[in-house]
């Protein structure tokens, strides 16, 4: 009878270890208990066994129980897989970021573990906008597996990862590009970024492989990834250049690509880095303003004045509307940048027309000009100097007019006008016509003539009130005196009676 | 001609019929001013009373343009001085004016000081004149307020403080003065009251009391006239000798202070703002300065009282022996010299002198 | 009795010379008079403008201005801007443009404030919404007492 029975049994082994070595997979055994059992299956309990053979977590010693709780020491299924011995099965979505922030939100334990990984990654990413709940209410909206995955998790340097650079758009894209899904949290949004990524010289680098360009976490971060309008996010209007110096300040990163890196340190000292740096005015344009964003390229010779022109419309428009229009795009030379510079633009001053060596006309209108461009330069600064000239002249005739205690308000109000005058003068050059400009700064020489008469008739009465009172004291001496001799004769009188 | 004259004589019988003005004639011609080397600082007198005409004249004009409210009181005195004709020189002539006659009064002060002219029987005309010249400050600190300018909304701030420091009442009366516990309109709209309405009425009392104590009295005599024999001493009568003396004086003054109102307008300054810091050179009148000066120079706690408290309790102490001085002043009373009071009040015009220069060079 | 006498007795020796005193003193007098009474008197006179008054400002009647336009007053040194909107309210603000303090216009073709420097525009409640502004425009109130338009700045 015995003997039957250890027949019996060594049959099934043999079957049992032929069913095993029929499969063709090559098959591990390790220690772990649940991952070879897992490797016979099939399928869905096959596939997380398999993965993980590569994953970096296996390669720290982490195994599956870790993750999913049971006992990895039986074969057992109803005891390994035991609930009440804690096994966990798949971990709901709610849960199944405290797995990963057991560990990656443990300083000791990470050392322990030979990583040198930072342990922040959860904190910043509660306060970044995935943080928030899904909407289902199940854990936020996107959590570590969103873009780690599980099971094959590699680290970012790996081409293996799902966070790799040249997945991350596509990675992204899984739910910023799918318009029903960003529906339910930002319907707003719009959801061509990684189209127009696609398009960008960025895009175009990072699909041929190249990792050092920039995709969507080199801008927005990754795991404190924050909404534009939040100031402390990486790419709030005002933190932009920054985000963008980052690699284009630098010169290693630069060299590959031909491409200078003092843009930023050019930008920071320009009127625009400076009103958006320094004064903090929003309005003011960062490097997305003009080189876009998503679909970031450098402006096309020709549409720079329609960028500039987004904002500067009146310039933009005189500018299209100008002769230079078409000189300019005959000579390929880049429209409003060809005067005002690029990223270091400087405020304009009214040096900047004329026909002096640091003019900007004169790199064109020189005096070998054959047409009338060096003599309308000429002309148009002499005419906004002499305005100038005559303002500060007025001005101070009233000045002093009102320091001798003069009523010259009204004048004063009037020449308020100059400033006016002056600015739209300066915004009518760029028509680059001369019969406009003296039109429209004509006004400025009568409002300067009539204000300097008022001055004028000011101070003229002035010296009226001066004659009026010598006048007076004229009177007043005769009427002093006179009642002087009135008072000796009457006390000479007195004497004589006396 | 001749009908002329007898008109004119027609008339005033009419008039002396009524109101007996030859008797006041006649009686102002046996009044007598003394002849002597001083004076000249019987004039003194006068000469603040023409100012003070002036005030209520140029004043009076001044109330026909100026609006005595938050919003209105710069613009306003602006609009005097630049749109109104002449309104310049009202201006400049008000302000000038009141100066002057703050000056002439202590100069007169002095004078009668010297001069022992407040001894027996003229004490209350001492005493008259003395709240004369309180009430003077108190036209010249409500004034200053009037236009409503950056300066002077801080010294009166300034100035109004002073007087929370008087212990137990002080709070009460600054938010008496003050309309409130800031500087604010209702501070204008108060000081405009006491400017133009409260001030004068009791100002009119005091002057009234005082010209009829000289009119009944007659004028001070030198002291060692007593000692003089008759024909040692020398008189000009009152009326006309005196009287148009006067009036040349008066003509003289009138136009220094025409030229000194062209030639010095007087400056408007800022428009107050109750939310701008405190300019620089915040400063009182010149007639305050040297207690200005004086509240400066105390310490902040001398032994265990408050140095302001310190100060304010020195100047009401030392203005009030002041003000009694003909009741403590026994000597000449009596008819002796007390030349005491001649380095007394020596000193008093040093110290005020003194703190005065230091104020403004100081700043 | 009689003072005149004591003056000017007309048996003096010298007569004419004391005659031509007294008109010579009678004669100044007047003239002086005159110098104090001319300033008063034209002190008095009320100002050919308008007394100051900051604090409001008539701009005429309802009537006068057309629907959809616009007009710059001054008031006190500043210059306003009154519009007359399509439905016939008044609104009015600040004419200085907040980029560059150039006066602002109302246009009608495009129903906006609108300043001609940088081709800044302003909504009929002087929100900024194009150009360069930075900032609205500031509000000025208005009372319409009869038919008497009122522009006014509420101080507080």
């Amino acid at each position: 009878m015995k003997k039957i029975i250890y027949i019996v049994a060594l049959l099934f082994l043999v079957i049992g270890i032929n069913q095993v070595f029929s499969k063709k997979k090559p098959i591990i055994v390790g220690d772990d208990l649940c991952e070879n059992c897992h490797l016979t299956l099939e399928d869905k309990n096959l596939l997380p066994a398999q993965a993980y053979a590569t994953d970096i977590h296996k390669s720290k010693n982490i195994t599956c129980a870790d993750c999913h709780g049971g006992d990895a020491t039986t074969y057992d299924m109803d005891v390994a897989m035991d609930r009440n011995r804690g096994f966990l099965g798949v971990p709901k979505p709610q849960d199944r970021m405290k797995m990963c922030i057991k560990c990656h939100s443990d300083e000791k334990r990470m050392k322990r573990l030979g990583s040198a990984l930072p342990t922040d990654q959860f904190k910043k990413l509660q306060n970044s906008v995935h943080g928030q709940p899904s909407s289902n209410n199940r854990g936020y909206i996107a959590d570590c597996i969103s873009c780690h995955g599980v099971h094959n998790i590699a680290s970012p340097g790996n081409p293996a990862s799902t966070v790799y650079a040249t997945k991350i758009p596509a990675l992204c894209g899984n739910c910023h590009s799918n318009a029903n899904y960003m529906k339910m949290y930002n319907h707003k949004l719009p959801i061509d970024q990684v189209e127009k990524y696609k398009t960008s010289l960025h895009g175009i680098q990072n699909s041929k492989g190249d990792i050092t360009v920039a995709q969507c976490a080199s801008c927005h971060g990754h795991h404190d990834i924050r909404t534009a309008k939040d100031p402390k996010s990486s790419v709030y209007v005002s933190n932009i250049p920054e985000v963008c110096s980052k690699c284009h300040s630098d010169a290693k990163k630069m060299s590959k690509y031909n491409l200078p890196t003092d843009q930023y340190s050019k930008f920071v000292t320009s009127v625009h880095g400076v009103a958006l740096l320094k004064k903090h005015d929003m309005s003011a344009p960062s490097c997305n303003s003009c080189h876009g964003n998503h679909g970031a390229v450098p402006p096309g010779v020709e549409s720079i004045s329609n960028v500039c022109g987004t904002c500067h419309n009146l310039n933009g428009e005189m500018f299209s509307k100008s002769p230079h229009k078409a000189a300019f795009d005959k000579e390929h030379l880049p429209e409003c940048e060809t005067c005002h510079g690029n990223h270091g633009i400087m405020p304009t001053t009214d040096n900047m027309i004329g026909t002096g060596s640091e003019t900007t006309c004169i790199k064109c209108h020189d005096e070998s000009d054959k047409g009338k461009g060096n003599e309308y330069a000429y002309e148009m600064r002499r005419l906004i100097d002499s305005l100038k000239a005559d303002e500060k002249n007025v001005l101070s005739l009233l000045g002093q007019a009102n320091a001798l205690g003069m009523d010259v308000a009204d004048a004063m109000f009037a020449m308020k006008d100059i400033r006016q005058v002056l600015i739209q003068t300066r915004t009518c050059i760029h028509l680059a016509n001369f019969r406009v400009f003296k039109e429209t700064l004509q006004p400025g020489f009568e409002i300067t003539k009539k204000a300097a008469i008022e001055g004028k008739n000011a101070i003229d009465d002035y010296h009226f009130r001066r004659t009026g009172l010598g006048f007076a004291t004229i009177i007043v001496t005769i009427l002093a005196l006179s009642l002087y001799l009135k008072i000796k004769k009457i006390e000479k009188v007195q004497k004589e009676k006396s | 001609m001749i009908e002329l004259t007898s008109l004119k004589k027609r008339i005033s019988a009419w008039i002396d019929e009524r109101y007996e003005i030859s008797n006041l004639i006649s009686y102002m011609k046996k009044k007598s001013v003394p002849k002597f080397r001083a004076t000249f600082w019987y004039y003194l007198g006068g000469i603040t009373l023409l100012l003070f005409i002036v005030q209520v004249v140029s004043g009076i004009l001044l109330l026909m343009y100026y609006k005595g409210t938050e919003n209105l009181a710069f613009e306003s005195v602006q609009f005097i001085n630049t749109k109104v004709y002449f309104g310049w020189l009202i201006r400049s002539i008000h302000s000038w004016s009141a100066n002057l006659m703050i000056l002439g009064a202590f100069l007169h002060m002095f004078s009668v000081f010297f001069l022992r002219s407040y001894r027996k029987p003229r004490e209350l005309t001492w005493y008259t004149g003395f709240i004369l010249l309180l009430l003077g400050f108190g036209f010249g600190f409500s004034g200053y307020l009037l236009p409503w300018n950056e300066l002077a909304y801080f010294a009166t701030k300034v100035g109004t403080d002073i007087v929370k420091q008087v212990p137990f009442v002080g709070h009460y009366f600054m938010v008496l003065l003050r309309g409130g516990e800031e500087v604010t309109g209702a501070t204008l709209s108060r000081f405009y009251g006491f400017h133009v309405a409260v001030l004068p009425a009791i100002f009119t009392v005091f002057l009234t009391a005082h010209l009829m104590f000289i009119q009944r009295q007659g004028i001070h005599e030198p002291e060692d006239w007593k000692n003089k024999s008759e024909s040692e001493r020398s008189y000009m009568p009152f009326f006309p000798n005196f009287l148009l003396r006067d009036l040349l004086l008066w003509l003289i003054v009138i136009n220094i202070l025409a030229i000194l109102a062209v030639f010095f307008p007087w400056e408007l300054g800022q428009k107050a703002n109750a939310f701008a810091p405190a300019p620089k050179g915040i400063r009182p009148e010149w007639y305050f300065m040297f207690m200005f000066q004086t509240l400066k120079y105390i310490p902040g706690k001398v032994w265990f009282i408050d140095g302001e408290l310190l100060g304010i309790g020195f100047f009401g102490i030392a203005g009030f022996l002041w003000f009694m001085l003909p009741f403590w002043d026994k000597r000449t009373k009596i008819g002796i010299r007390n030349k005491l009071l001649n380095y007394i009040g020596i000193i008093v015009i040093m110290f005020i002198i003194v703190l005065t220069i230091l104020g403004y060079v100081l700043e | 009795m009689n003072s005149s006498n004591h003056i000017g007795s007309p048996e003096s020796p010298k007569k004419g010379r004391r005659e031509f005193i007294n008109y010579l003193l009678g004669g100044s007098f007047a003239a002086w008079l005159i110098s104090i009474v001319y300033p008063i008197y034209h002190f008095l006179e009320p100002p050919k403008v308008e007394e100051v008054k900051v604090s409001n400002l008539k701009v005429g009647k309802v009537g006068d201005m057309e629907k959809e336009s616009g007009k710059i007053v001054k008031f006190g040194s500043k210059p306003v801007l009154v519009v007359r909107t399509a439905a016939g309210d008044y609104k009015a603000f600040s004419a200085t443009c907040t980029h560059l303090d150039c006066i602002v216009q109302y246009r009608k073709d495009y129903g906006q404030i609108y300043c001609a420097c940088h081709n800044g525009r302003y909504d009929l409640n002087g929100r900024n919404i194009s150009g360069p502004p930075p900032a609205p425009l500031a509000k000025y109130n208005i009372a319409i007492k009869g038919d008497e338009v009122i522009v006014f700045k509420d101080e507080s």
